[in-house]
C-alpha cells in the first residue's frame, strides 16, 4: 500500500471509529475469572509463592548492587536517587506537554515513512490491526511481548476473526498455549514449574519434551517459531519508549525474537500507548539505565532496538498510540503521576502480598502495585475492586519505583473510590462509625475490658484455646478463626489515660515551667497504646521524665483516623483527622509544649503525611495549613530519643546488663518507620551503641510482618503467611528479644509468638530502653 | 594505549557479565585469525558477512578470512542463513559502561547475520570504544536525522540472546545467537574507512 493509500486507510478507520465508538471494549469469551476465584487459586499455588519468595531477595540484592556499583564508578549522578529523579522529570515533561510531543513524534515518524494512528479505545486499536490484516490478506501474525496487546486482548480479537497470532516470547508463548494470561509483566510464567512447561510444550508440539531440562525446553521455541517468522505477514511489537525528537520507537528485549518480529515480516505494527513518549534520546538512555536493573536486576537487556520508520522499500511500519483511559488519568492531578510507569514490575517483585497470591489475583491484566492503580482506568472500577484490597500499605513499592510513583497513596485513592462507589462492608462501617465517636469508643472498650474475661481468662491475650469453647455462639466463630494463628490483645482494664495523673493538666505544665531550656513534650499515644498496651505508653513517659522533660498527656486525644483512612473511609477518616489536629493545637497552646512525640510510627505518618494528602484532596485549605504548622513539631519516639535525648545528652547513664545475662536482640523494621520515615539506622544505633546490646539482624528485617492495617482482617491467609515468615526469620537469629517501634506490628508479632508458643519476648523499643534506666 | 586498555578491560568485563566475549586485536590480520580459529567455525568453516557493499569499511578482512580457509556466503534471504554457524557485523560504537555494541544497518541482509546465525562476531575499531551510554545517545541523534543517510534500524547489542522465563533458569541462546564475540581492533587500517563519531556528525550536518 502506498503512503497515500495508508493515509486514506487511517482516515477511513477514523471515520468508522467516530460512528461506532463503544464506551469500552466488551469481550465475552476469554473472560477473566472472578477475583475470589483468582485469589483462591493464587493462595493455593505453593510452587508460585515459593518461586516469588525465592526471586525477591536475589532480585533485591542484584538490583541494589548494580545501582551501588554505578554510583561508585561514575559518581552520584548515576545513583538510583538521581537517575530516578531525572527520568521522573523527563516523564513529567512528556506528560505535561503531551500534545506537543505527539505532534513532534508524528511529524518525525511520518517523515521517516511510518504511519501513526491514534486509537481512542481498545476496540479502536484492535480494529485498526484487524483491518490492516484483512486489507493485506494477512492470516498469520508474529508478536513480541507487549503488555498493551494484553490490555486490549488483541489475540482474542484477531483469533475470533480468523487471524492467527503467535506469541514468540517464550513465556508469553507458553502462557498462550495454556490459555492463560501472564502473571507478571516481565516474567510472564513465573507461576509455572518446568514440569508444567514441559507438559504444555509436549502437548503443543506432539513430541515428547523433557519435563526437567530447561535448555531443551527453550530450544523448542527456536525450532517451532522459525517457520512462523519467515512466513508471517505482520509482526506486532510493543514499545518501551517513543522518542519524540526523532520519531523513534525503542524496544528492550532479551530473547532475540523482538528484532525478528520487527525485521522479518513486511508489516510491523507497534502497539504503544501515549505514556511511552519521551522527549529525547538522552531521556531514553536514562530509562535504559533504570529499566533492566529495576526489572530483573540485570545491567541491560540483550537487545535495545531503535526503529525510525521502515528500513527498506516495501516495508511498512504502523505505530498505534493507544489512549484507553489514559486521558482520564492525565486529567486527574493525582493519577497522572502513574503515567510515568515504565513497566519494570519492581513494584510487584518487592510486594509481600504479591508474593503470596501472584499476579493473576494481585492485579487484573496489569499486575503489581501499578496494576492496582491503573486497572480502574483501563478496565473499570469493578475490575480493580478486589485486587486493591490486597495492598497492605507497606510502601515498599514506592521505595523501588524508578519513576517515584506514589503507588501506596494511589492505591488508597482507588480504595476510597471503591468505597465511595460500593460502600463499606457493614462490619467496617460499624467499627469506624464507633471509632469516630471518642466517648462511645471509650465506653465500649471499657465494657469490653470487663466482659472479655471468658476469652482471656485474665491474661493479656484473647486466645483461640479459650474462644474455641464458644465457637458455636453467634459472632464468635469468625473471631475464633482469627485467633487460631495469632492471639489478639486484651483491652486494658486501665487504659493509659487513667494512668497519667496530673500530666493531663495541660495548663498546669505551662504555669510550672521556669526556664526556657526545660523541654515540655506533648505525648500523643495513639489508640492502640492507650487501650491495649498502656505499659508501652508508661515506658515512653518514664524515659522522657527521667531525661528531665515535662510530659503532658491531653486526655482529649483519640484515634488519628488511620484505620478508616487505610480502608478508604474518608468520611470518618477526615472527621478523626480534624478532631486530632484540633486537639493537638489546643494541647500545644495550653501546655506550651515544644514537641509532640508519638511512639507509633504509623500514627506519625498519618499525622505528617496522610493528613496533608487528605486535606489537599478535599480542598480544605485551612485544615491543610493547620496540619502543616503542626507537622513541624511532631516527632516519632525513635528519632526523638536519638536526635534530642541522646544528642543533647539528656539521657541518664543507663544500666549495663550483667555479662552473661544480656539478651540478644533482633529488630523488625516497621514499614512506616523504614519505608515512609526513612528510619533504617536509628533504632539499631540505640540498641547497639546506646544500650550496648548484641543485635542480630534477621533476614528481610524490613519486609512487612503482615499486619497491614485492615488487610489482616480482610485477608487473614496473607497476614498469617507473612507473619509466619517474619517469625521464622526472627527465630533463626537465636535472639531472645524481638523489638520494633510500631504498636501495630507489635500487636501482630506478639499475637503470633503467643499463638505459636515461641520463646521470644516482643517489646517496643521504648520498653527495652526503659528496662535499662538507672 | 593505557587509557584504551583500561576501557577495553571494562568493556570486556561488562560484556562477559552479559554472557558475551570480547577480544583485543592489533590489526585485521589478528582479528581474522581469531575468527578462523574460533570453535564456532571448527566444524563448518562458513561465515555470513553482511552484503559486501554494506561492509565496506571492514571489507579488507574478508580476503584475510578466505585466505584462512573460511567460506564466505552473503546473507541474501533469512531462510538461507538461518542457523548458519556464524555471522559477521561491524559496529559503529562499543560502550564500556554496559559492554554493548552499536549496530546500525538499514539493510535487512546486514541485520539478519546477527539475528539468525549461531555465533555472532562483531568488529569494532578501538577508536570507537567509548566509556558511557551517553555517547550512544549522541550518535542515535545523528544517525536518525532525516535525510538519505537516516538509519532506520539501530540496535545496542549486549550479549547473546537469553531467557530466564522458565523457573528463572538463565538460558543463553533463544531465538537469536547463542554466542556473541566482539573483537576490538586497535588499527583496522589499511582500508579503515569507518567514521569516527565526530566525522559522522560532521557528515550528517552537511546539507
Amino acid at each position: 500500500m502506498s503512503h497515500k493509500e495508508q493515509s486514506a486507510h487511517v482516515q477511513l478507520l477514523a471515520a468508522q471509529r467516530s460512528a461506532t465508538e463503544p464506551a469500552s471494549a466488551v469481550h465475552d469469551v476469554h473472560a477473566m475469572p472472578p477475583f475470589a476465584e483468582r485469589l483462591q487459586r493464587g493462595l493455593s499455588d505453593e510452587h508460585m509463592h515459593r518461586a516469588l519468595e525465592r526471586f525477591a531477595p536475589s532480585w533485591r540484592q542484584s538490583r541494589q548492587a548494580l545501582f551501588e556499583a554505578a554510583e561508585t564508578e561514575y559518581g552520584s549522578d548515576y545513583s538510583f536517587a538521581n537517575l530516578r529523579q531525572r527520568l521522573r522529570s523527563a516523564k513529567d515533561e512528556a506528560i505535561a506537554h503531551q500534545e506537543e510531543l505527539v505532534t513532534r513524534f508524528k511529524e518525525r515518524a511520518t517523515a521517516a515513512g511510518a504511519v501513526v494512528y491514534e486509537a481512542r479505545s481498545a476496540e479502536d486499536a484492535n480494529r485498526y490491526i484487524y483491518e490492516l490484516c484483512r486489507h493485506k490478506g494477512i492470516t498469520l501474525v508474529v508478536k513480541s511481548k507487549t503488555m498493551v496487546s494484553e490490555e486490549i486482548e488483541l489475540n482474542h480479537y484477531l483469533e475470533e476473526r480468523g487471524i492467527k497470532a503467535v506469541e514468540t516470547d517464550l513465556g508469553e508463548w507458553v502462557a498462550q498455549l495454556d490459555h492463560e494470561r501472564p502473571s507478571h509483566m516481565v516474567m510472564p510464567i513465573i507461576h509455572k514449574t518446568r514440569q508444567q512447561v514441559g507438559e504444555i510444550l509436549s502437548r503443543a508440539t506432539g513430541r515428547e519434551i523433557s519435563r526437567e531440562n530447561v535448555a531443551e525446553q527453550v530450544a523448542v521455541i527456536r525450532r517451532e517459531h522459525r517457520q512462523a517468522f519467515l512466513t508471517a505477514g505482520m509482526g506486532i511489537s510493543g514499545a518501551n519508549a517513543l522518542i519524540a525528537e526523532s520519531g523513534t520507537v525503542m524496544l528492550n528485549t532479551n530473547e532475540g525474537n523482538g528484532r525478528m518480529v520487527t525485521s522479518l515480516p513486511p508489516v510491523h505494527v507497534v502497539l504503544a500507548s501515549y505514556d511511552k513518549l519521551l522527549p529525547t534520546f538522552a531521556d531514553a538512555i536514562t530509562q535504559i539505565r533504570l529499566l533492566a536493573r529495576s526489572a530483573t536486576g540485570q545491567p541491560m537487556t540483550s537487545y535495545t532496538t531503535f526503529i525510525t520508520g521502515p528500513d527498506r522499500p516495501g516495508k511498512e511500519v504502523h505505530i498505534i498510540l493507544l489512549d484507553n483511559g489514559r486521558s482520564a488519568m492525565r486529567a486527574d492531578p493525582r493519577f497522572r503521576e502513574a503515567l510515568r510507569c515504565i513497566r519494570c514490575a519492581a513494584c510487584a517483585n518487592i510486594c509481600p502480598p504479591y508474593q503470596q497470591v501472584g499476579g493473576h489475583a494481585f492485579g487484573y491484566i496489569y499486575s503489581g502495585a501499578i496494576g492496582l492503580v491503573v486497572t480502574p482506568f483501563h478496565h473499570g472500577l469493578e475490575a480493580g475492586a478486589g485486587p486493591q484490597s490486597l495492598c497492605v500499605s507497606c510502601n515498599a513499592c514506592e521505595t523501588v519505583c524508578p519513576v517515584e510513583i506514589p503507588l501506596p497513596s494511589l492505591i488508597l485513592d482507588v480504595r476510597s473510590r471503591v468505597v465511595a462507589n460500593k460502600g463499606l462492608p457493614w462490619l467496617k462501617r460499624l467499627i469506624f462509625g464507633t471509632l469516630a465517636r471518642p466517648r462511645l469508643f471509650g465506653l465500649l472498650t471499657r465494657l469490653a475490658a470487663l466482659g472479655q474475661w471468658p476469652a482471656t481468662l485474665g491474661t493479656p491475650y484473647v486466645r483461640y484455646r479459650y474462644l474455641r469453647l464458644f465457637e458455636r455462639l453467634p459472632g464468635i466463630g469468625p473471631l475464633a478463626r482469627l485467633t487460631r494463628w495469632r492471639s489478639l490483645p486484651a483491652f486494658a482494664l486501665r487504659p493509659l489515660r487513667d494512668r497519667v495523673g496530673s500530666r493531663a493538666n495541660l495548663a498546669g505544665a505551662r504555669q510550672e515551667r521556669r526556664r526556657p531550656e526545660e523541654l515540655t513534650v506533648c505525648y500523643f499515644a495513639g489508640c492502640m497504646t492507650d487501650r491495649l498496651y498502656p505499659e508501652m505508653g508508661e515506658a515512653v513517659i518514664q524515659i522522657l521524665e527521667r531525661c528531665g522533660l515535662r510530659v503532658v498527656f491531653p486526655r482529649a486525644q483519640h484515634c488519628c483516623g488511620l484505620p478508616a483512612l487505610n480502608s478508604g473511609d474518608r468520611q470518618h477518616g477526615a472527621a478523626m483527622a480534624k478532631q486530632t489536629v484540633r486537639m493537638l493545637e489546643r494541647a500545644l497552646d495550653e501546655s506550651g509544649a515544644d514537641y509532640i512525640v508519638c511512639a507509633s510510627t504509623s500514627c506519625v505518618v498519618t499525622l505528617i503525611q496522610d493528613y496533608l494528602r487528605l486535606f489537599e484532596d478535599l480542598q480544605l485549605q485551612s485544615w491543610l495549613n493547620r496540619t502543616r504548622a503542626l507537622a513541624g513539631r511532631i516527632m516519632d519516639f525513635t528519632s526523638f530519643l536519638l536526635r534530642v535525648l541522646v544528642a543533647q545528652q539528656r539521657l541518664p547513664a543507663l544500666r549495663r546488663p550483667a555479662s552473661g545475662t544480656a539478651p540478644v536482640v533482633t529488630y523488625h523494621d516497621s514499614c512506616q518507620s523504614c519505608n515512609c520515615l526513612g528510619l533504617r539506622t536509628e533504632a539499631r544505633q540505640i540498641i547497639r551503641d546506646v544500650l550496648g546490646l548484641e543485635l542480630r539482624e534477621m533476614t528481610d528485617s524490613d519486609v512487612c510482618c503482615g499486619f497491614g492495617g485492615s488487610t489482616s482482617i480482610e485477608h487473614p491467609e496473607i497476614a498469617e503467611r507473612l507473619l509466619t515468615r517474619k517469625l521464622r526469620h526472627a527465630e533463626e537469629t537465636g535472639a531472645t528479644l524481638l523489638v520494633s517501634d510500631n504498636p501495630g506490628c507489635l500487636m501482630h508479632l506478639r499475637g503470633g509468638v503467643d499463638a505459636n508458643g515461641l520463646p521470644l519476648r516482643v517489646l517496643h523499643l521504648a520498653q527495652l530502653v526503659a528496662e535499662y534506666l538507672p | 594505549m593505557n587509557n584504551s586498555s583500561a576501557l577495553f578491560a571494562q568493556f570486556q568485563r561488562r560484556l562477559s557479565t552479559a554472557g558475551g566475549v570480547a577480544h583485543w586485536a592489533e590489526d585485521l590480520a589478528q582479528a581474522a585469525e581469531m575468527i578462523a580459529t574460533h570453535p564456532a567455525l571448527a566444524e563448518q568453516r562458513l561465515i555470513i558477512p553482511p552484503a559486501f557493499a554494506a561492509c565496506q569499511p571492514w571489507g579488507a578482512i574478508l580476503p584475510l578470512l578466505s585466505a584462512r580457509g573460511i567460506r564466505l556466503e552473503e546473507a541474501e534471504t533469512p531462510e538461507r542463513i538461518a542457523d548458519a554457524p556464524a555471522g559477521l557485523s561491524c559496529a559503529a560504537l562499543a560502550i564500556a559502561e554496559t559492554g554493548s555494541v552499536f549496530l546500525a544497518d538499514n539493510a535487512l541482509a546486514a541485520r539478519i547475520v546477527g539475528m539468525l546465525t549461531l555465533t555472532h562476531f562483531v568488529l569494532v575499531s578501538a577508536g570507537q570504544l567509548v566509556p558511557l551510554l551517553d555517547e550512544a545517545a549522541t550518535l542515535l541523534q545523528t544517525f536518525t536525522r532525516p535525510g538519505p543517510q537516516q538509519q532506520h534500524y539501530i540496535s545496542l547489542v549486549t550479549g547473546p540472546s537469553r531467557t530466564a522465563d522458565i523457573e528463572r533458569t538463565l538460558t543463553i541462546g533463544v531465538q537469536g545467537p547463542r554466542a556473541l564475540c566482539v573483537i576490538v581492533v586497535a588499527s583496522p587500517a589499511p582500508g579503515d574507512r569507518s567514521l569516527s563519531i565526530q566525522e559522522a556528525k560532521d557528515k550528517s550536518d552537511e546539507p
